[in-house]
């Protein structure tokens, strides 16, 4: 990373501004600020960000619309923050490209953890590294080999693909219809029931140590965090 | 994977089968003790196993046993307890009869029912006591029951054939498959005979003419074998279901078809039984073909009812050629079983080798054809209507002879009396065409005698002279006879034929005539309307509005109470709507009502038809007059159904010398299904409507929720970041910037304060904890100081409040809140540099404050909403910041004083391509 990293703050909120503003800066990063979906467009095209924080309730257009059409022309990391907290939202924003999702009122360190864990992504080009390591967890992509502290495990397919899949992702969360149309193909996009038992399967395998990191986010998806 | 694979490797039990076990389920069991003959000792088997169940433990009771005097059948009954029998009274006779209500109210473990193929005495809620019984089994109460084997409708013909006698009392075959269980109560027919001549089943004198008819010890023991085959079937039809259940596979049947072809003759039942029987045997399935040709009317409804409800699959087709459309369904169907009846074709057919059974044997070499005997008796016509029998017809033939008797005298001298012949026989036509072959004949036989004794030589005399009048005379009676006949025979066809068209009209215009009505009470009206021109003295829609089987506990008196709403006369609606009517039908289910009279007379529905209607609305199925349930009834209910369930009951009460037949019944039908369907239609259209106003509600609660989330959630974000960051990054912010941070958490908390405070005051103002402290006030203090209180924000704010304004009576610290709640929402919905005016006005006993502004305005469909609590014009969260609460206080603290709020929106006076703009109407009662 060349620079400090840029990040755009959308929210038509005054008061959000004037806490993440002097913290962002606080950290090293460099803060644009856009109080509407039109400016945040607007930054997004002549700024280029190194990531988005972006709310969705704003008063000219709809978060989930400007996110769509931010996503049309850039693949800049996208964390929502919002006060919306059904899970059908966070579902539709997550699909429509987001990254991650907050929800308001969010504690800042966990804030700042999903940013930096996006801005890695957003840099890190998949398959650069053979093999993920997350905290006691090692998977050499090469030779399709997981070990959980240097024991290896013996996962059907369809456990290691999702294993992989949440790996590479690590910090973000993966909607289920994202996970199953990755692992079992489009046709099972709605088969939230496969899922939940495989899921099962991989923690079981995991042991209680590694499986700590396969976090459940009701309604919406699972998340592997990227570390302890 | 695991389970595709074990489904795989094992057959599935075949659902139809579970299907049947759960159809039984939560119903009584039946188990019936089969005889061969009277007198075998089914009862006394019967009553010797229930004492044994009574001992232990289960409720039995004796619904009906019929002793016969037997005294060791009646030792049997012992003390078992007696079920009272039901008095009726039939053609001056009192009949003991089972009593079904009793025994479905005393609700025993276990329920003796003797003689199942009883009729029941007339005016009985069934025709048949076997019905009695399956009505008994539905409401989950076991029985047992004895019947004997001639009694089976499908051995009926049979049967008569090997003893001679006839049964009447028959029960169909599907008494046998309801039963759970059957015993076979059996003796040797020798040892029967030696019972019966003992006098131990009848008494002596009757005991031995039956031995010599009935009890032969050949008809004894053909009986024997055929119950005894009986019960092998339903042994073997058990297995086969257990196996099909448990999904046993086991060898199967080859692919046999059993067709039957009936006509109109008697023998059509006979047919239809003995094609069951094959089919039974080959477990085959089978089908009932009737072949509808033109000229003949051919009653086969009874014979084609019964198949279907053997289980056949009926085929009605139209066609002249009777031979290729038995062919034509035979090769679609792969039949390979033929079943036919022998005819009695004509001698000319018969000699040309054009009978059926000798077509068909010429042409289908791949058939099995199975030919029934026949019955004996001739084609069954449908009844069809006659022309009206008055003394007009025979009249005006007489008349007509005599008019020509006129003629003939006058005219004797220049005409011979061969040519007056030819106008007798003119006559004979004539009247055969216009009224029948029966007056026809009779102005052929006063035609023939005036000719003869006035015209034909010798005069005055039956005698005859010239031989070739005698020719004349055979010549005039045959013709008059053929023409007679073939004219009447032709207007019978044409009639028919009428009938027909007419039906069809009939039932084809319903589409349109349900069609019209946009309203559910129109539609109701067409429908009475339409019902009472198929035929109906009267005519009642029953609609319950939840469901009957509330009212169906209450039983039928509470029902017959408001019989009198359905009284009218002459022939019209009654005037008070015919679907608003109605009264309570039970327990406070409404029951609405459209109702038609064709005559004056009183037409309520007694108590016979409610209890008809009942049963027709829990059944569903056609009930009352001319049915097989409650047939005494003067009313027919007809279910109006579909698919998603029953909608109403058409009930029609017909006029008693014209009995509903068959077009009438299907038309009533097909009225029924229409206007099912069409009702359906629009309750549906109705439901969807209301569906969507509900996800409107909803979509709208669901906003406001999250609204309300959302300003809760902002300010606690805020205060919640700021700390984090301060205690994240305290070493990395400048000083100016903790300040700032540390003042932000204070806004935030205000302003939390001051939502919190408003939730409270909300909260407070609608359990009327505030209570104003009234006084009299001038209003232009108010109005400045209120104003005085908006931040100062770019807009123009104008006052207009005249001299001579009275005083109110107000709190004014309240009053004061409500006018800066008003302004403040002026004020966030104004651009900048926009007017907001206050003005006031007197009214009657108020003061009215209107509060202009140039925003955005409301949208009509928010209007009404604006003084809600939490409501906020463009819904969501992305709106103009604020609690949602300002308006709503107002309206409650000005309410609180006695006073009113009211919106409107665009203003009265903004300019046409401009803002809308709101105005805000606050009115202050006047202080005295």
């Amino acid at each position: 990373m060349s620079g400090r990293a840029r990040i755009l703050v959308v929210d038509d909120e005054p008061q959000i501004h004037r806490f993440l503003g002097p913290t962002l800066q606080a950290a090293g990063y460099a803060v644009e600020r856009a109080d509407t979906g039109a400016d945040a467009l607007r930054l997004a095209a002549s700024r280029s960000p190194d990531l988005i924080l972006l709310d969705l309730g704003l008063p000219d257009l709809d978060g989930q619309i400007v996110l769509a059409r931010l996503r049309a022309f850039t693949r800049v990391p996208i964390v929502v923050v919002s006060a919306r907290d059904r899970a059908d939202e966070k579902i539709a924003a997550l699909d429509a490209g987001a990254d991650d999702y907050v929800e308001k009122p969010f504690d800042i360190g966990e804030l700042f953890a999903r940013v930096r864990a996006a801005l890695r992504h957003g840099v890190a080009s998949p398959g650069a590294d053979p093999v993920l390591r997350l905290g006691p967890l090692e998977v050499d992509l090469t030779h399709r080999l997981v070990l959980v502290e240097g024991g290896a495990l013996t996962l059907s397919p369809r456990e290691y693909e999702l294993l992989t899949l949440l790996a590479r992702n690590a910090g973000r969360v993966m909607t289920h219809t994202q996970l199953l149309t990755a692992v079992w193909g489009p046709a099972h996009h709605e088969d939230v029931q496969y899922l939940r038992v495989y899921i099962g399967h991989l923690r079981q395998k995991l042991g209680t140590e590694a499986s700590r990191l396969l976090v459940t986010e009701p309604g919406v998806g699972y998340r592997f965090l990227p570390g302890p | 994977m695991i389970a595709s694979m074990v489904a795989a490797e094992h057959p599935r039990p075949d659902p139809d089968a579970l299907l049947v076990t759960a159809a039984r389920e939560g119903k009584g069991r039946l188990k019936l003790f089969l005889g061969a003959a009277p007198g075998v000792g089914k009862t006394w088997d019967m009553l010797n196993a229930a004492r044994r169940r009574r001992a232990e433990g289960v409720d039995v009771l004796v619904g009906v046993v019929e002793a016969h005097g037997r005294k060791e059948t009646e030792a049997q009954i012992g003390d078992l307890p007696l079920l009272p029998r039901q008095k009726v009274r039939y053609r001056g006779h009192a009949l003991d009869e089972f009593d079904l209500d009793a025994a479905l109210a005393r609700r025993p473990g276990l329920l003796l029912v003797d003689e199942l193929a009883h009729t029941n005495a007339p005016g009985g809620r069934h025709h048949k006591r076997w019905e009695d019984v399956a009505e008994l089994l539905e409401a989950g109460i076991d029985v047992w029951a004895t019947v004997n084997i001639q009694h089976l409708e499908s051995l009926n013909d049979a049967i008569a054939r090997i003893t001679g006698v006839r049964v009447t009392e028959t029960m169909p075959d599907r008494v046998l498959e309801m039963a759970d269980e059957i015993e076979f109560v059996d003796i040797p027919p020798a040892e029967l005979r030696a019972r019966l001549r003992s006098g131990r089943i009848y008494r002596p004198d009757l005991a031995r003419r039956a031995l010599e008819g009935f009890f032969r010890e050949g008809n004894l023991a053909a009986l024997r074998e055929i119950a005894l085959r009986e019960v092998a079937q339903k042994v073997d039809h058990d297995v086969r279901d257990y196996m099909r259940r448990k999904a046993i596979v086991g060898p199967w049947p080859a692919g046999d078809r059993v067709l039957a072809v009936i006509g109109g003759d008697a023998s059509a039942d006979s047919i239809v039984r003995a094609a069951r029987r094959l089919a039974e045997a080959l477990r085959a399935p089978w089908i009932v073909l009737h072949v509808e040709r033109p000229g003949g009317v051919e009653d086969t409804r009874h014979a084609l009812e019964m198949a279907a409800q053997l289980g056949a699959t009926v085929e009605i087709r139209a066609g002249t050629d009777l031979v290729r459309a038995t062919r034509e369904l035979a090769a679609a169907r792969n039949v390979t079983h033929l079943v036919i009846g022998r005819e009695t074709p004509r001698l000319w057919r018969r000699l040309l080798g054009l009978t059926l059974t000798r077509r068909l044997l010429r042409q289908d070499g791949g058939l099995a054809i199975h030919i029934v005997p026949a019955a004996g008796a001739r084609t069954r016509r449908a009844p069809t209507p006659r022309a009206p029998n008055g003394w007009l017809p025979w009249v005006a033939a007489t008349l007509l002879v005599g008019l020509i008797v006129l003629a003939g005298e006058v005219l004797a001298g220049t005409l011979e009396h061969e040519a007056l012949g030819m106008l007798f026989l003119a006559v004979v036509v004539a009247a055969a065409t216009l009224w029948g072959l029966a007056i026809a004949l009779y102005a052929a036989a006063l035609g023939f005698l005036s000719w003869n004794i006035l015209f034909i030589p010798p005069l005055y005399s039956l005698t005859i002279e010239e031989p070739r009048d005698v020719i004349a005379l055979f010549v005039f009676a045959g013709i008059a006879v053929t023409s007679g006949w073939l004219a009447s025979r032709v207007r019978l066809e044409a009639r028919v034929a009428q009938g027909r068209i007419e039906n069809l009209r009939r039932i084809t215009g319903f589409g349109r005539r349900l069609g019209e009505p946009t309203t559910e009470t129109e539609l109701l009206l067409a429908v009475v309307r339409l019902a009472a021109d198929i035929g109906g003295r009267a005519v009642v829609l029953l609609m319950l509005g939840e469901d009957l089987s509330v009212a169906a506990d209450s039983g039928g008196a509470a029902m017959g109470g408001d019989d009198a709403a359905a009284a009218s006369g002459g022939g019209t609606l009654r005037g008070d709507g015919a679907a608003a009517g109605g009264g309570t039908l039970g327990d406070g289910v409404a029951a609405r009502r459209a109702s038609l009279a064709a005559d004056n007379r009183h037409d309520g529905l007694d108590e016979g038809a409610w209890a008809a209607a009942l049963w027709a609305w829990t059944h569903r199925e056609q009930t009352g007059h001319g049915t097989g349930t409650l047939p005494s009834s003067a009313w027919r209910f007809i279910p109006m159904a579909t698919a998603r369930g029953l909608v109403a009951l058409l009930g029609l009460r017909p006029d008693p010398d014209a009995p509903l037949d068959l077009p009438r019944t299907q038309a009533l039908s097909a009225l029924a299904d229409q206007s099912a369907m069409a009702l359906d239609r629009m309750r549906l259209a109705a439901a969807a409507a209301r569906g969507e106003a509900q996800a409107e509600t909803q979509k709208l609660r669901a906003a406001l929720l999250s609204s309300l989330s959302h300003d809760l959630r902002t300010p606690l974000t805020g205060i919640r970041g700021a700390a984090g960051s301060l205690r994240m990054s305290w070493n990395d912010l400048s000083p100016a910037a903790r300040d700032d941070l540390l003042a932000s958490i204070e806004h935030d908390t205000v302003r939390m304060t001051g939502f919190i405070a408003n939730i409270t005051d909300m909260i407070r103002l609608e359990s009327g904890e505030i209570e104003p402290r009234r006084r009299r006030l001038p209003v232009a203090g108010v109005v400045e100081s209120a104003i005085a209180r908006l931040p100062d924000i770019g807009l123009v704010t104008t006052t207009s409040v005249p001299e001579d304004l009275p005083d109110v009576l107000a709190d004014p610290d309240l009053f004061e809140q409500v006018l800066v709640n008003v302004l403040e929402n002026a004020v966030k919905y104004s651009p900048e540099n926009a007017f907001i005016r206050v003005s006031a006005e007197a009214l009657a006993g108020f003061v009215r404050i209107s509060i202009a502004d140039e925003g955005v305005g409301i949208l009509p469909a928010d209007l009404p909403h604006v003084f809600d609590s939490f409501y906020r014009a463009q819904r969501g969260d992305r709106t103009i910041p604020g609690t949602g609460l300002g308006l709503a206080i107002a309206r409650g603290l000005v309410e609180a004083m006695g006073g009113r709020i009211a919106a409107e929106s665009p203003r009265p006076d903004a300019p046409r391509d401009g803002a809308p703009g709101t105005v805000m109407h606050i009115d202050v009662p006047v202080a005295s």
